[in-house]
């Protein structure tokens, strides 16, 4: 890494300060460290812990809605009791998320919003389009891990196993830009990386996350995904999905993929069909059908698509109580 | 004649290593942990380019970097760099951090080259460009023949052929590669991670000008080889001349990075068989063509040779009629080196697929059909035995047939390690206090193997003493000399030159003291009577206490969900036969090394090139997989213990037939065979036929 | 060794010398005052910026103060092998990846390659050397040693880390919370089936080999 000052802020707007135009915030470390270490983004002169930034690290249970702060550590949401019960596909998506030593210190802001994983992006040596480069190595090269729907040149897609999760559930991520709190579906929190190759997701430099806020309905939640290996390893593919189940049937159903594009992948009309109905082998099929239409895949990623078809009537039949 | 002892206390029983106090309360000190006084960091500069000319290398910026005290290029003048990750310079300092600012400040002219080759079909193209100029990146293909293989194949009753293809796997010992060296009056001091701290001092005394007398190599203890770390390395090298500019020692070890780049690999197989057998099942002819690379060759830049991509063909089973023919193919990437048990996992592979896939055309139970085939008696008896421990007879389904959608199925695959035998150079010391105390000195290295152990447990059970009252030295070129530690050849070098040395040990001792027998309970009084001199004997290796080979079977039982392409290796039965066991314990854990290693292989494990760039995609354990506790099956271990062959080594049979195994298992389950390692969930869903092409023109 | 000079200590001494002269005057308001002062000005010191030069930092390591002078990048890993003796965590990788630099954080296991030393201050760490009391190993250590759950030694220290901080929280896991538990551990030479077992003896578990060994 290169040298870096270092403070501590006590309020979001100090912070905002201390990082200026200059700095970067300190959460977690796993990610803003790694990147340092392989000199993969421009040399900040200032880290800012935000750690110590007060009411972030707190998960509050309203009724009708929740409110997990974004200091709030990936461990301590595997362990929750409460949002076991309110939100199982949210334990179970962080308790897959890496090794137990990085979820102790990995943060529900710094999983959402933490940079690519291409290995492209991440080798310090390939001046790659995501970088300021001229050209996307991956488009051409080996593309196992990439995207299957993309809106620009670059395609590394999103693979923030919470961000995933919380699209399914209508969570909101409140970000402070400027001083004033902004909300932000998964869908905007993510939308800059669809349209633009530099980027991992919507946020600005100064940006700071603030919390993630669900509804609290009577909703079931599910999140399976599939890695190389059984564990401490990133999804191939990954599937959230959550509704409220009436008599075996979905209301108002969501279903998002997590790898296979910049942001978690939705299909409004997959939604609007699984609404109302039982998810039996067909329907689930047929929604899988839809979710994963206009797939463009690559020379080496195409087998994401059954791969995330299998994931998707898995999780929706595991949604509707099928075991 | 000397003979191991019949009735034994510890021999062959499980005894804990004698050396786990130091690893479990973090005393070990390895080399990356030595701490000299005033020592310095240091760090190497590495080819961001896959080929290049190198013009010139400026070392006084970095030599300005406040912290910086020696800055050494690899070569001076004008130099061609032939992979990404080939050294270029080396800097030392006084934190970690003033070298990764030193590197940064070094300025290298170069002319970088745009044409190479990462892949070896693109290597193996006629238009190719040359990694080494003037040189053709196809050897020229080795032939051997025996029989009339094209009229056999005419005469048998069932034909297969197959494609199988393996990649280069990365050695990745959990502790780098690198030596703490520093210089004094007499010479130079290696504190080495190393298999071979002779090799080690040859070679520094070598690359250094130096009288071997006047180097010293120490590896007291080291965080696994597998193959890699014979001689001192480019690394070695570079440290020792940092530190003779900086008057001070230097540690460098390579990073996590430089280890996926630069300092050995398994070459690659792609295997094109086709076998065939007569009606009874009886193997009648072997077709084998393959190729695979060893990136720039084994010769410049590796250390340690056994490097080629060669393999043995046709592996373990008896065929009378056979044409082998094997290239090699150069491409712009690091060096293999000899990887546990060179060329015999990917034969193995290679080998075992064709035979389950002929197995399955004769409509025959494969267990059957190696057993009809495999002309070693010790390895036919262990298929038997393991099949009744796996209880084949009863999981054995015709290929596909198990229920989905996550499918079961079984394979099995043979072991040998033929090459490799006790080592006559094995020299040692046995030093006997008049206290009773007993220190044992030899040249040879414990890797991780339970060397270390291996003497305290031969030691103790000829002295008639605990293993705990046995202090064991290793690992320095101050004590007499030792083979490295390869070829699985150490327990059998050191178990009949410990038993040269007790022997010795008591004679003297019964000379010295008039005591008959100091063994067991005499020993304190006899020890006594040695007054105020210790006694020494120096002892060699004999002969009749060890032989080779080895031989080893694997059952596995593999899980694989047809819709996601994940597999799951359920259990792992094997049965192997090292000779005499010297520790049980130390043996499983051995066996269970060898076949998590074979696993990884099997299902994880590749270094990923790119094209364009020339990189190594996968320099981590990110995305360079090893397996993991979750992904570990449940493992069963059968051990043969045979002493009247005497000691035999252990370390690679146990690694050769897993990937071959599991790889049968998958193909069982799955009615279809995946011939390509690693076996990843995306290839089951293509040989399942559920992959649909790439779309027509990506954007 | 790697000492070099703490900058601004000065600054410092003025704020706490003119905090103390604050006092501590009861009328509402002066005290609302002096309190909204008193914590702008704790907040400017703790919002001092350190480095990039090497900074005092004290590290509570084994219950002992560890006292340097570090840049803010150097790591827990770094600060632990290269600026005191304390080698037993290792570095595998560097990257957060292997686990063979694993530390208890006040209990909680965490790569200490990807942890700011200056940042682990206040916090208890313990490292394997911190283990064994008075010489006595613990449990786990002894169970270690008896299942030979190590071979060459290097992720040792690291899956104690891991298996010591389960047992504190969970006394009886299964088998399968211990493999959750040691996932970001990983091993070269294959102690992985024996780790599990010494785990699960630690835990007062019973643990049967089930290798056979045959007299051919």
């Amino acid at each position: 890494m290169n040298a870096f000052a270092y403070a501590t802020a006590h309020s979001p707007g100090s912070a905002r300060e201390l990082v200026a135009n200059r700095g970067l915030y300190l959460a977690g470390g796993n990610d803003l460290l790694g990147l340092l270490k392989d000199y993969l983004l421009p040399a900040p002169q200032i880290l800012v812990n935000i750690k110590s930034l007060p009411g972030l690290n707190r998960i509050e249970r309203g009724e009708k809605l929740w409110s997990i702060g974004a200091l709030v550590t990936v461990a301590e949401l595997e362990r929750d009791a409460e949002v076991a019960r309110v939100f199982p596909g949210l334990r179970d998506a962080a308790s897959e998320i890496a090794s137990p030593q990085i979820r102790n210190v990995a943060t529900v802001g710094g999983n959402l919003a933490q940079h690519s994983r291409c290995w492209y992006f991440r080798q310090r040596d390939v001046p790659c389009l995501k970088k300021g480069g001229d050209l996307c190595y991956a488009r051409h090269g080996d593309n196992r891990y990439h995207s299957l729907f993309t809106g620009n040149d670059c395609i590394s897609p999103v693979v923030s196993s919470l961000g995933t999760m919380f699209a399914a559930l209508d969570a909101r991520a409140i970000v402070l830009r400027d001083g004033k709190e902004m909300p932000m579906s998964m869908a905007q929190f993510y939308e800059k990386a669809f349209t633009e190759p530099t980027a991992h997701n919507s946020l600005a430099p100064g940006d700071l996350i603030l919390r993630v806020e669900l509804p609290a309905t009577r909703r079931r939640s599910v999140y399976v995904q599939v890695s190389d290996k059984h564990t401490f390893d990133w999804a191939l593919v990954s599937c959230a999905a959550a509704a409220e189940v009436e008599d075996g049937k979905l209301k108002s159903p969501r279903v998002a993929l997590g790898s296979l594009s910049p942001v978690p992948h939705q299909v409004e009309a997959a939604n609007e069909f699984l609404d109302g109905k039982a998810p039996d082998e067909a329907v689930v099929a047929q929604a899988a059908d839809m979710i994963l239409k206009g797939a463009q895949p690559l020379e080496h990623n195409a087998y994401k698509i059954p791969l995330a078809h299998a994931l998707i009537r898995r999780a929706l039949r595991k949604l509707g109580g099928e075991a | 004649m000397p003979s191991w002892p019949t009735e034994t206390r510890y021999l062959s029983h499980p005894v804990p290593r004698v050396d786990a106090a130091a690893k479990v309360t973090g005393q070990a000190r390895y080399s990356s942990d030595i701490q000299a006084e005033g020592w310095l960091y240091g760090m190497i500069l590495r080819s961001k380019w896959p080929a290049a000319k190198i013009l010139s290398i400026n070392l006084e910026p970095a030599l300005k970097i406040p912290g910086i005290r020696a800055a050494v290029k690899v070569r001076e003048g004008e130099f061609t760099v032939r992979f990404y990750g080939e050294e270029l310079a080396a800097v030392a300092g006084t934190t970690k951090q003033a070298c990764l600012d030193a590197l940064h400040a070094i300025e290298v002219q170069a002319e970088p080259r745009h044409e190479f080759v990462v892949h070896e079909d693109d290597a193996k193209k006629d238009d190719a460009p040359q990694v080494w100029d003037g040189v053709p990146n196809v050897s020229r293909p080795r032939t051997t023949e025996r029989g009339n293989v094209d009229a056999a194949f005419g005469e048998c009753a069932a034909v297969i052929e197959g494609f199988y293809t393996t990649p280069v796997q990365i050695h990745h010992p959990m502790e780098t590669h690198g030596h703490t060296i520093f210089w004094t009056d007499d010479g130079l001091t290696a504190w080495s991670s190393t298999q071979g701290i002779s090799s080690v001092r040859d070679s520094l005394a070598g690359a250094l000008g130096l009288e071997h007398s006047r180097v010293r190599v120490i590896t007291d203890f080291m965080g696994g080889g597998f193959g890699a770390k014979f001689n001192c390395g480019v690394e070695g090298i570079l440290a020792a001349k940092l530190s003779r500019a900086a008057k001070a020692p230097v540690r460098l070890m390579l990073t996590r990075f430089e280890q996926a780049l630069a300092v050995g690999n398994r070459p690659s197989s792609f295997q094109k068989i086709k076998m065939g057998a007569t009606a009874d099942g009886t193997l009648h002819a072997f077709e084998g063509e393959n190729y695979g690379t060893a990136g720039i060759g084994a010769g410049a830049a590796t250390a340690g040779g056994g490097g080629g991509a060669d393999i043995p063909m046709p592996y373990l089973y008896r065929v009378p009629n056979v044409r082998v023919k094997q290239w090699e193919v150069a491409i712009n990437a690091g060096s293999a080196r000899a990887f546990r048990a060179p060329g015999n996992p990917p034969a193995s592979f290679g080998m075992e697929c064709a035979m389950d896939d002929l197995a399955v055309k004769l409509g025959m139970d494969p267990l059957e059909f190696r057993l009809k085939n495999d002309p070693v008696d010790i390895r036919r008896r262990e298929f038997q035995i393991g099949a009744e421990k796996f209880g084949w007879k009863e999981k054995y389904r015709k290929p596909g047939t198990s229920p989905g959608p996550v499918k079961i199925g079984v394979g099995c695959a043979g072991a040998a390690w033929p090459a490799g035998g006790p080592s006559r150079n094995t020299h040692g010391e046995a030093q006997i206090n008049p206290d009773g105390s007993v220190e044992f000195r030899l040249g040879v290295q414990d890797i991780g193997t339970g060397t270390k152990t291996v003497i305290a447990v031969v030691a103790a059970e000829l002295l008639g003493l605990k293993p705990e009252q046995i202090t064991v030295h290793v690992g320095d070129t101050n004590f007499p000399p030792g083979p490295g530690s390869g070829g699985s050849t150490t327990c059998a070098s050191v178990s009949p030159t410990v038993y040269d040395l007790c022997q010795k040990a008591l004679q003297q001792l019964q000379t010295q003291t008039g005591v008959a027998d100091a063994r067991g309970e005499n020993w304190f009084a006899a020890c006594k009577k040695l007054g105020v001199t210790p006694l020494v004997v120096h002892g060699n290796w004999i002969e009749g206490l060890s032989t080779r080979p080895a031989y080893g079977v694997q059952f596995a039982e593999v899980a694989v969900d047809t819709e996601t392409g994940l597999v799951t290796v359920r259990k792992v039965v094997a049965v192997h036969d090292c000779g005499l066991i010297i520790d049980t314990l130390t043996l499983e854990s051995q066996i269970n090394g060898g076949i998590i290693m074979g696993m990884g292989y099997a299902l994880y494990e590749e270094r990923v090139m790119d094209d364009l760039s020339g990189v190594v995609l996968n320099p981590n354990f990110e995305t360079y997989k090893l397996p993991g506790i979750a992904d570990v099956p449940d493992i069963e271990i059968v051990l043969l213990n045979m002493p009247e062959r005497g000691v035999i080594g252990i370390g690679e049979p146990a690694t050769v037939p897993t990937a071959g195994a599991i790889a049968n298992a998958v193909a069982n389950a799955l009615g279809v065979r995946v011939g390509s390692l690693p076996i990843t969930p995306a290839k089951v869903l293509a040989a399942l036929g559920k992959v649909p092409a790439p779309a027509a023109s990506p954007t | 060794m790697k000492n070099s000079e703490p900058d601004d200590v000065l600054g410092a001494h003025s704020r706490r010398t003119f905090l103390k002269s604050l006092g501590t005057a009861a009328v509402t308001a002066a005290t609302a005052q002096v309190r909204s002062v008193a914590a702008e000005l704790e907040k400017v010191n703790a919002e001092k910026i350190l480095g990039p030069g090497p900074v005092p930092v004290t590290l509570r390591v084994n219950g002992q103060a560890l006292s340097l002078n570090l840049e803010p990048r150097v790591t827990l890993l770094d600060a632990l092998r290269n600026y005191s003796s304390l080698t037993g965590a290792k570095e595998g990788c560097d990257r957060a990846a292997c686990g063979a630099c694993t530390v208890l954080l006040d209990g909680q296991p965490i790569y200490s390659c990807q942890k700011l030393a200056l940042e682990a201050q206040g916090h208890d760490i313990t490292t394997v050397e911190g283990l064994a009391q008075d010489g006595k190993l613990t449990k786990v250590q002894q169970a270690f040693i008896a299942h030979d759950a190590l071979q060459c030694g290097y992720c040792t220290p690291g899956f104690i880390m891991s298996v010591t901080a389960l047992l504190k929280w969970n006394p009886r896991p299964t088998a399968e919370e211990i493999k959750h538990a040691c996932a970001g551990n990983l091993c070269r030479c294959g102690t992985q089936p024996h780790i599990l077992q010494a785990a699960l003896e630690a835990a007062g578990v019973k643990v049967q080999s089930k290798t056979e060994v045959l007299h051919a």
